[in-house]
């Protein structure tokens, strides 16, 4: 009894100081000396496994180096669900952190500061988001319901198109969406346009064209209608921009006879000559800066269990520069860099069970610590 | 009761012959079962050293996993002849009436038998369901409703036609499938979990001179909804709009002729067809992916069984079987499987009435055949597999009160089509799994006037190795299959019966208790390495009560499962609490008549056989029977 109300005033002497109510949440301690950053915390989701509401939200608190382990539950105690079913993203934006949970359909919005709910936002099937001034914008694949609302209406279900929804930031509502490709994946925002990946990761598997979709959507923020529509290459995935004009687009490929890999569209550039091709093999990408750094295989067509090895490198401009990273990971599922020396990779391991999050520095390993399943996302706030 | 018949048959030619080299390890008579399971897998989950995995209500999927070999290693048979499944390798359970068995055993070595047939030797784990003898002519009607707006009326027709047995059989199935259960901090009630069925059958049972046959068509259709899983979902959207319907239709049959008192013969065939339509319906549901899915799987099989008395008590027996499986399919770049498999069973038995020993050889061969598909991942290089399963089963039967056999096997499982050829999953060089097993069971009876007592002790030891699992690759959503696994399951299955009888009264007390420790040993070094595999408990166990008193028959049934975990890292987010479960049962005979009313779960307890599918609380079901 005594212990506790020791406790008890202890944390009440914390919030005094530090008013984050997430400061006095224990976790794994990890050496973070040798990390030099202004930001206070590095967020990982963990996706979870498809059906069983796993997804986990995990942190790394820079000031005192601990890993903090399901910071979603311990700090909403009051949404027994938890975080949901499979989290598919995660974007700071401002003070708040916006988490994509595809299976549940929600877009959770919590406090960056100390991960308290702020708003939970219907979306069907949502995927990646991506922010201008007003709006959150994010891709989802439920195509077959053009409006969002009481009264869906239905267009093609047999084979339906993906859709881009907007999020008013301040009212935290749906305001209407634009229909894009296939399966959209990745999103991101550069000068008044957005540009989304389309997969047609499911429209691959479904009759009568059994095909993979090749293109990135350009929306006009302003409009919120599609302006353009360029061909890159097959199921596509990640969209970064630089900032200076290059969207970078990664390729899952087809896994067969097209291998994976990272793409360019440019901005300014007029239609017929918008895109280029970096490099092959991507398994993991993370944007830093103007810079994309990519991990990947030249063995990813080997599915025999061989283990792969992996290597790194990284596009700035156009210029692809090989870097001298390790990878201790047997399957490396998320990626984080905080700048040119520090980088996290997340290892899903059996996909089933709590994988690990690896801190890198100079190329060489530092630590290792439990996450949840399958850590694939990082965000820094 | 066994006994008994031994003594009986002694009177023959050969008559050892005629029975099991081993016992069964569990058997049930369904008529005497006043318990009412409607489903074959209510039965068997009471048994020792069985976990079915329910995923809930009458139209969730259930499969039943033996001494943690894994549902692939363990096979179905019915009236002798294997459901199979080439594409998953799992049979469900729950689409197996009770109406019109007569008994289910399960054997956990060889069961070794005269006349088996070849798959029978080449097994994990046999599940026997047996189809009523022939009896007179009558008919038999009987209707049950109950909770969830079930209603399952079922007719059964004996006629004798000349020296055919007919036997006419049909059941239907509807249910709503709506039940409470606990959503989080609230309670919602299941949707979208009802299911419409139809069993149509058809029997005819005939005999020669030295022999006996029958032959067995069998329809079934359903309709049914997926519930889904107990997620976090955005309150708007449904949970799941998941449809399937099956049409499962098989003709199956057998011959058994003695020829010489020395040599006899069995031959057996089938030929089964399967459809399956799966849809989302992502039109009522925005969460939905948009797969509309066909499947239809055909298999014929046709077997021969030679058995030959050498020098009696010794005898040798070659069964031969051929399979062909193919199915086919709308998915994206399906490369339609065929499969043909060639399994023959070499088995010498030394058979006396105290003592018995069997050995078996059985080779298993197959053959895959498979479309050229643009997506690859696919060699045709490992398209042959071939496997030798030995195995030796011991019987002893010291003194009247004690009996033991012993069995030591070894067995494979195929992969299945979809391990190796499902769109971005498939693996075409996966080998077989393989298990070996050894286990040992006591068996002691002993009683004085109204009272009978029995007593087994089953211990054992499994060992699956080159267990198929499931692999992340370079890339998230393609993934392969490897042969990876390996988990030690050591365990203890004990099993008590007390009868007593006098007067009006009877009473029938059954206990068990199950010990399964199975060990994962697939990866040394990593972090789950010597963990209880998931879903398997350390204990669990089972009361059953009945006690008669003239036409009343009352049954009472609590189990017992202890904590679990859904995955093989034992954290408070993957653990499953321990559960108990009471059933209760009243029936009454009145000359053709017999009335029942049946509770289950009845201290409504919440539970899950898999994580995140609830399984119903409380509910109930009244049954009539008539027979004329």
């Amino acid at each position: 009894m005594l212990l506790l109300c020791g406790t008890f005033a202890f944390c009440a002497c914390q919030k005094d100081r530090v008013p984050s109510k997430d400061a006095t949440l224990d976790g794994q301690t990890v050496d973070v000396s040798f990390i030099s950053t202004s930001a206070q915390k590095l967020f990982v989701l963990n996706e979870g496994g498809m059906g069983s509401n796993n997804s986990t939200l995990d942190f790394l608190r820079f000031k005192d180096g601990k890993f903090v382990n399901g910071a979603f539950k311990k700090m909403n105690p009051d949404v027994a669900t938890g975080l949901g079913d499979v989290g598919n993203d995660i974007a700071i934006h401002g003070e708040e952190a916006w988490i994509v949970v595809n299976n549940s359909g929600i877009v959770e919005v919590i406090s960056a500061y100390d991960e308290t709910e702020i708003a939970a936002i219907p979306v069907p099937t949502p995927r990646n988001i991506a922010f201008d001034n007003n709006y959150a914008y994010v891709t989802s694949w439920a195509g077959a319901f053009i409006n969002y609302g009481a009264d869906y209406s239905v267009m093609d279900f047999k084979n339906p198109k993906g859709q881009v929804y907007r999020i008013n930031l301040t009212t935290k509502k749906v305001e209407g969406s634009v229909e894009v490709g296939y399966q959209p994946e990745g999103i991101a925002y550069y000068d008044g346009k957005l540009y989304v990946a389309n997969s047609g990761g499911i429209a691959s598997q479904l009759p009568p064209t059994y095909s993979y979709d090749n293109t990135v959507s350009i929306i006009n923020s302003a409009s919120f209608k599609v302006e353009d529509t360029v061909e890159v290459q097959v199921n596509l995935k990640n969209v970064y921009s630089d900032g200076k004009g290059n969207i970078y687009v990664t390729s899952l490929g087809n896994y067969y006879d097209i291998h994976s890999g990272l793409y360019v569209v440019f901005a300014s550039a007029a239609s017929s000559q918008k895109t280029g091709h970096i490099a092959d093999y991507v398994s993991v990408s993370a944007p830093c800066g103007d810079t994309v750094y990519c991990i990947g295989t030249d063995s990813e067509f080997d599915w025999s269990g061989t283990p792969h090895t992996y290597s790194a490198w990284s596009v700035t401009g156009r210029t692809k520069k090989a870097l001298s990273w390790t990878i201790t990971e047997a399957t490396p599922y998320g990626l984080g860099v905080l700048d040119a020396d520090t980088y996290f990779v997340g290892d899903a391991g059996d996909y089933f069970n709590p994988g690990t999050v690896t801190c890198y520095y100079k190329g060489a390993k530092r630590w290792s610590v439990t996450a949840g399943v399958c850590p694939g996302h990082f965000a820094l706030y | 009761m066994a006994q008994e018949a031994d003594t009986l048959m002694a009177a023959q030619v050969y008559s050892v012959q005629v029975y099991p080299v081993t016992r069964a390890v569990e058997e049930a008579f369904l008529p005497a079962l006043v318990t009412a399971p409607t489903q074959v897998a209510d039965v068997l989950r009471r048994f020792t050293g069985v976990q079915v995995k329910d995923y809930g209500g009458v139209g969730g999927l259930k499969t039943v996993n033996v001494r943690s070999l894994g549902s692939e290693h363990v096979g179905i048979f019915l009236d002798g002849i294997q459901i199979d499944n080439a594409q998953n390798m799992q049979v469900d359970l729950g689409r197996f009436s009770v109406d019109g068995l007569e008994a289910v055993s399960l054997y956990n070595g060889q069961k070794s038998l005269r006349l088996q047939s070849a798959k029978e030797y080449a097994t994990g784990a046999a599940v026997y369901l047996r189809t009523e003898a022939p009896r007179e002519n009558g008919l038999r009607l009987r209707l049950r409703a109950g909770s969830f707006g079930t209603v399952n009326p079922s007719v059964r027709w004996n006629r004798e036609l000349g020296k055919v047995q007919l036997r006419v059989g049909a059941e239907f199935t509807a249910s709503n499938g709506k039940y409470k259960y606990p959503y989080f901090d609230t309670t919602l009630v299941r949707e979208n979990g009802d299911i419409s069925s139809l069993r149509l059958e058809t029997q005819l049972f005939g005999k020669t001179r030295g022999g006996q046959w029958q032959t067995h068509l069998y329809s079934y259709g359903s309709e049914r909804g997926f519930p889904g899983p107990v997620i976090r979902r955005a309150t708007g959207f449904p949970f799941s709009a998941e449809r399937q319907a099956d049409q499962d239709l098989f003709f199956q049959g057998s011959w058994q002729q003695d020829w010489s008192g020395r040599y006899a013969t069995a031959l057996r065939f089938k030929y089964a067809n399967n459809y399956t339509h799966y849809n989302t319906h992502p039109e009522k549901n925005p969460m939905a992916l948009p797969y509309d899915l066909h499947f239809r799987q055909q298999s014929a099989y046709l077997s021969l069984a030679q058995s030959y008395v050498l020098m009696d008590p010794w005898s040798v027996d070659l069964s031969t079987d051929y399979q062909y499986n193919a199915l086919d399919s709308d998915v994206g770049q399906f490369v339609r499987p065929r499969r043909n498999t060639l399994t023959a069973a070499l088995a010498s038995r030394l058979a006396w009435p105290g003592f018995r020993l069997a050995a078996h050889l059985v080779y298993q061969g197959t053959w895959d055949q498979f479309d050229e598909r643009q997506a690859g991942g696919w060699s045709r290089e490992n398209a042959f597999r071939g496997v030798w399963m030995p195995s030796f089963s011991i019987f002893y039967a010291p003194w009247r009160w004690l009996e033991a056999d012993a069995f030591v096997k070894r067995s494979y499982r195929l992969p299945s089509f979809n391990d190796l050829y499902y769109s971005l999953m498939g693996n075409s060089s996966l080998e077989a799994e393989q298990a070996f097993q050894t286990g040992l069971d006591l068996r002691m009876k002993w009683g004085t006037g109204p009272w009978k007592e029995s007593l087994r002790l089953s211990p054992y030891y499994n060992r699956v190795s080159n267990k198929i699992v499931a692999i992340p690759t370079s890339s998230q959503f393609r993934w392969t299959m490897l042969n990876l696994g390996l988990v030690d399951v050591t365990g203890l299955d004990a099993r008590s019966e007390t009868t007593w009888e006098q007067g009006d009264w009877a009473l029938t007390i059954v206990l068990r208790y199950s010990l399964q420790q199975a060990l994962d040993h697939s990866t040394p070094g990593s972090q789950i390495w010597g963990n209880q595999t998931p879903y398997v408990p350390l204990h669990s166990g089972s009361i059953d009560l009945q006690m008669g008193w003239r036409d009343w028959t009352l049954a009472w049934n609590t189990s017992l499962c202890g904590e679990r975990w859904s995955r093989s890292a034992h954290t408070a987010d993957y653990y499953l609490a321990p559960w108990s479960l009471s059933d209760a049962s009243l029936s009454y005979h009145w000359k053709e008549l017999c009335a029942g009313i049946h509770l289950r779960n009845i201290f409504n307890q919440h539970y899950a056989l898999v994580q995140g599918y609830p399984m119903p609380g409380f509910n109930g079901m009244v049954s009539l029977e008539y027979n004329w």
